[in-house]
């Protein structure tokens, strides 16, 4: 009786409300997140949702008129050895990025967090941000003259170390392009991390960094196995981040390589725009980007559901 | 008294539109165009001024855009029903999607009219001319391939200008001998590669072996030719035709020229647009060093070793079905390549695709340039631009692969081939 009451009462059965309530709150709420729910359905969610209808026609993108071609585009897809080596090469950005950037700026973190406090620490930490400043398309005119082989400053210096074998025209090369790539791609994020896992550092209470190393943890022990853990959290959220920015990359590839020389390079959304717009075939790259979209989505979904346990507070 | 504020703002706002409004009653026309470099903008404002100041009721919107946005910009803006009034293109294979799409006004009445076509070299209305209509004026250049090359690295080594390719490899062989690249390239960009190939193809077999293989005329890309022609260009890179890394090199940041200019490459084969080039970036260059040739002949091919690739006019304009006033805008086309704006082009450096520009001409190379032009006994527009758009880009990248060995020159005619006849859904 006493547990019916309290479902008249408040309307409630155990923690579900049966209906929501529409008070005044519950309509200023709306009213408030309206504007945003607009602009999202607008240019978020329509967008999605108009590329996949775009991926059962034949469309230049410019006609009157497109032909729906049910999933003749889906199919040519799953048939088309260049996108499968793009998604080859975008799981190879994947890869490479978290192998590279987490260690690295979680390094660098640690540096700056132990020598915080003098002022050349401080002026490093702004040093180190520099690449995460510059315009992704100045970096990539940067590094193409870098790479110059006749010009640039990569092969004079090999040579200069007696390393003539190595030299290469890295993005002339279609074993080297890739990862020259990436390793400007690299260079650029790895402070973005730094900077998130500072903070991360920053913010683990100095209580707990004070009685570690009075119990005799040591620096080293400190960082390994009591501070690392607590950040875990921002870990996870900076691996999911960089799983999903390298899964639709676009970007350092176009400016420097344009996905070549013979699609060596090409990733999924350089991939797309070349189909979408110098070749004409609005549907086809529609098809591109809705693939795109299901593989980042279900990776990254995939990714917080693996993750899970390393949820913490932090 | 706030809301009687903003109300009374409200209204201001209102009755401020609505007298804009009431202002623009002269006629709008919306001009996109690609001249951003060098003199162009300026090429295009003192027609489209001169035609307002003669025609004060209309009002030309003119917006300048880089090249290649402009290409996304143009579909993007036809796609939504929102195309200006007047645009450009480049003639060939775009252009005939576009007027497949119905984007673009028939001009054939306007050019009819007291055969007003007659102004303009035959071979300029080409590009533009399909399903017997005109389509668009032909204004802004003629740009045709030509190879330039340093006239002091060919005296220094005592070599004399090749007038056939075997002449060409001999040349080659002896910069090769002295560590300079016979031939600079930045193929990052593809279509730069794509001329070298269209020259052999054309002094081979002649215009009529691409015409009918691209136009499924009976022809096909696994034609003999073809295949010799990338065969040839293989020989070249093999002999180390070319400079190191070719395939990374970008065009448009000048990686290519930065080879010419450190005396490390001794040729180009470019647009004849590249002559202004050299002279913007470097005019000691331009002036001391640079000399100009034809591709030379092959021997025993089939083709006239007159023949040139590249296009005249370059940059066409176009009117949109939905434009308001398409009077007053092919009006305002013609100021733009009335007597007047040919002599400002040919002051800049430009050869204006009209009759009897030749005359006009001082500058040394660039009347060499229209004596090449002329001379030829027809102009082959770059595949890039003549096949559709979708089929350009197979052209493209099957020419990066050919020139970086990844693909034999059978395979490369067979990808050619296999994607055209797709397309015409054979």
């Amino acid at each position: 009786m006493n547990s019916m009451a309290s479902v008249r009462e408040t309307g409630q059965v155990g923690r579900w409300r049966l209906l929501p309530r529409l008070n005044a709150d519950t309509l200023t709420i709306f009213l408030f997140l309206l504007p945003t729910l607009v602009l999202i359905g607008i240019f978020v969610i329509w967008p999605i949702v108009n590329s996949f209808q775009l991926s059962f026609y034949k469309w230049n993108g410019i006609a009157p008129t497109r032909e729906f071609i049910e999933f003749d585009n889906w199919s040519r897809l799953l048939r088309d050895d260049i996108f499968v080596k793009a998604f080859r090469n975008n799981l190879v950005v994947v890869s490479l990025s978290i192998a590279i950037q987490m260690p690295i700026g979680m390094g660098l973190a640690v540096l700056l967090d132990q020598g915080g406090r003098f002022f050349l620490f401080r002026l490093f930490k702004t040093i180190y941000f520099f690449p995460m400043l510059m315009s992704s398309v100045a970096i990539g005119i940067l590094f193409k003259y870098i790479y110059d082989p006749s010009f640039g400053l990569i092969n004079p210096a090999l040579e200069a170390v007696g390393l003539d074998s190595w030299t290469r025209a890295w993005l002339g090369n279609t074993d080297t392009s890739l990862y020259a790539v990436i390793a400007v791609i690299c260079w650029q994020y790895t402070p973005f991390y730094m900077v998130l896992f500072l903070a991360a550092l920053t913010s683990v209470p100095e209580e707990l960094r004070d009685a570690s190393l009075i119990d005799g943890a040591g620096e080293g022990r400190y960082y390994w196995h009591i501070a690392l853990p607590l950040v875990s959290g921002t870990v996870r959220t900076a691996i999911i981040l960089s799983l999903i920015g390298s899964l639709k990359y676009f970007d350092l590839i176009w400016v420097m390589t344009e996905g070549g020389p013979s699609n060596s390079s090409e990733l999924m959304a350089t991939y797309m725009y070349k189909k979408a717009f110098p070749s004409f075939e609005v549907g086809y790259g529609s098809t591109v980007a809705s693939a795109l979209f299901i593989i980042v989505m279900g990776l990254a979904v995939f990714m917080l559901l693996f993750t899970r346990r390393f949820e913490t507070e932090v | 008294m706030r809301k009687l504020l903003i109300l009374a703002l409200i209204l201001v706002m209102v009755v401020g539109t609505g007298s804009l409004a009431s202002a623009r009653q002269t006629k709008q026309i919306t001009f996109w165009h690609i001249q951003v470099t060098g003199t162009g903008p300026e090429l295009i404002q003192q027609a489209v001024d001169r035609y307002m100041a003669d025609n004060p009721d209309v009002e030309v919107e003119v917006v300048p855009m880089q090249n290649d946005p402009y290409k996304t910009r143009i579909r993007t803006a036809m796609g939504a029903g929102d195309a200006p009034c007047v645009f450009m293109s480049w003639g060939g294979g775009p252009l005939y999607e576009y007027v497949q799409s119905e984007q673009v006004l028939d001009l054939t009445p306007y050019m009819m009219e007291d055969d007003y076509y007659t102004r303009f070299l035959p071979a300029s209305l080409s590009n533009v001319t399909f399903d017997e209509k005109i389509w668009g004026v032909p204004v802004e250049n003629t740009a045709v391939a030509v190879i330039f090359y340093n006239k002091q690295i060919f005296e220094d080594y005592g070599l004399d200008v090749p007038a056939t390719w075997d002449e060409l490899l001999e040349v080659a062989q002896t910069l090769i001998d002295n560590g300079i690249a016979p031939f600079s390239l930045a193929n990052k960009t593809k279509w730069t590669s794509s001329m070298y190939y269209m020259y052999l193809v054309d002094r081979l077999g002649g215009p009529e072996v691409f015409a009918s293989a691209a136009n499924r005329t009976g022809g096909s890309f696994e034609d003999p030719v073809f295949v010799q022609a990338g065969e040839m260009v293989q020989q070249l890179v093999e002999m180390g035709g070319f400079n190191e890394g070719f395939n990374g090199l970008d065009y448009d940041t000048g990686q290519g020229r930065m080879l010419m200019y450190a005396n490390q490459a001794a040729m180009e084969l470019m647009g004849s647009w590249e002559a202004s080039n050299f002279l913007a970036e470097n005019e000691e260059f331009f002036n001391d060093s640079l000399g100009v040739f034809p591709f030379p002949a092959v021997e025993g091919g089939a083709g006239d070793p007159s023949n040139v690739v590249g296009t005249v006019g370059d940059n066409y304009y176009h009117i949109s079905p939905t434009c308001e006033y398409p009077d007053e805008a092919f009006q305002m086309l013609q100021y733009l390549i009335d007597d007047e704006s040919v002599a400002l082009r040919v002051e800049a450096g430009r050869i204006p695709p009209v009759v009897g520009v030749a005359d006009m001409i001082e500058d040394p190379m660039l009347s060499q340039i229209m004596g090449i032009v002329e001379n030829a006994a027809s102009v082959q527009l770059w595949y890039d631009q003549y096949l559709p758009p979708e089929l350009g880009e197979v052209h493209k990248d099957v020419m990066q692969a050919l020139f970086g060995l990844e693909l034999t020159p059978e395979e490369a005619a067979a990808q050619h081939e296999e994607a055209v006849a797709e397309y015409f859904g054979q």
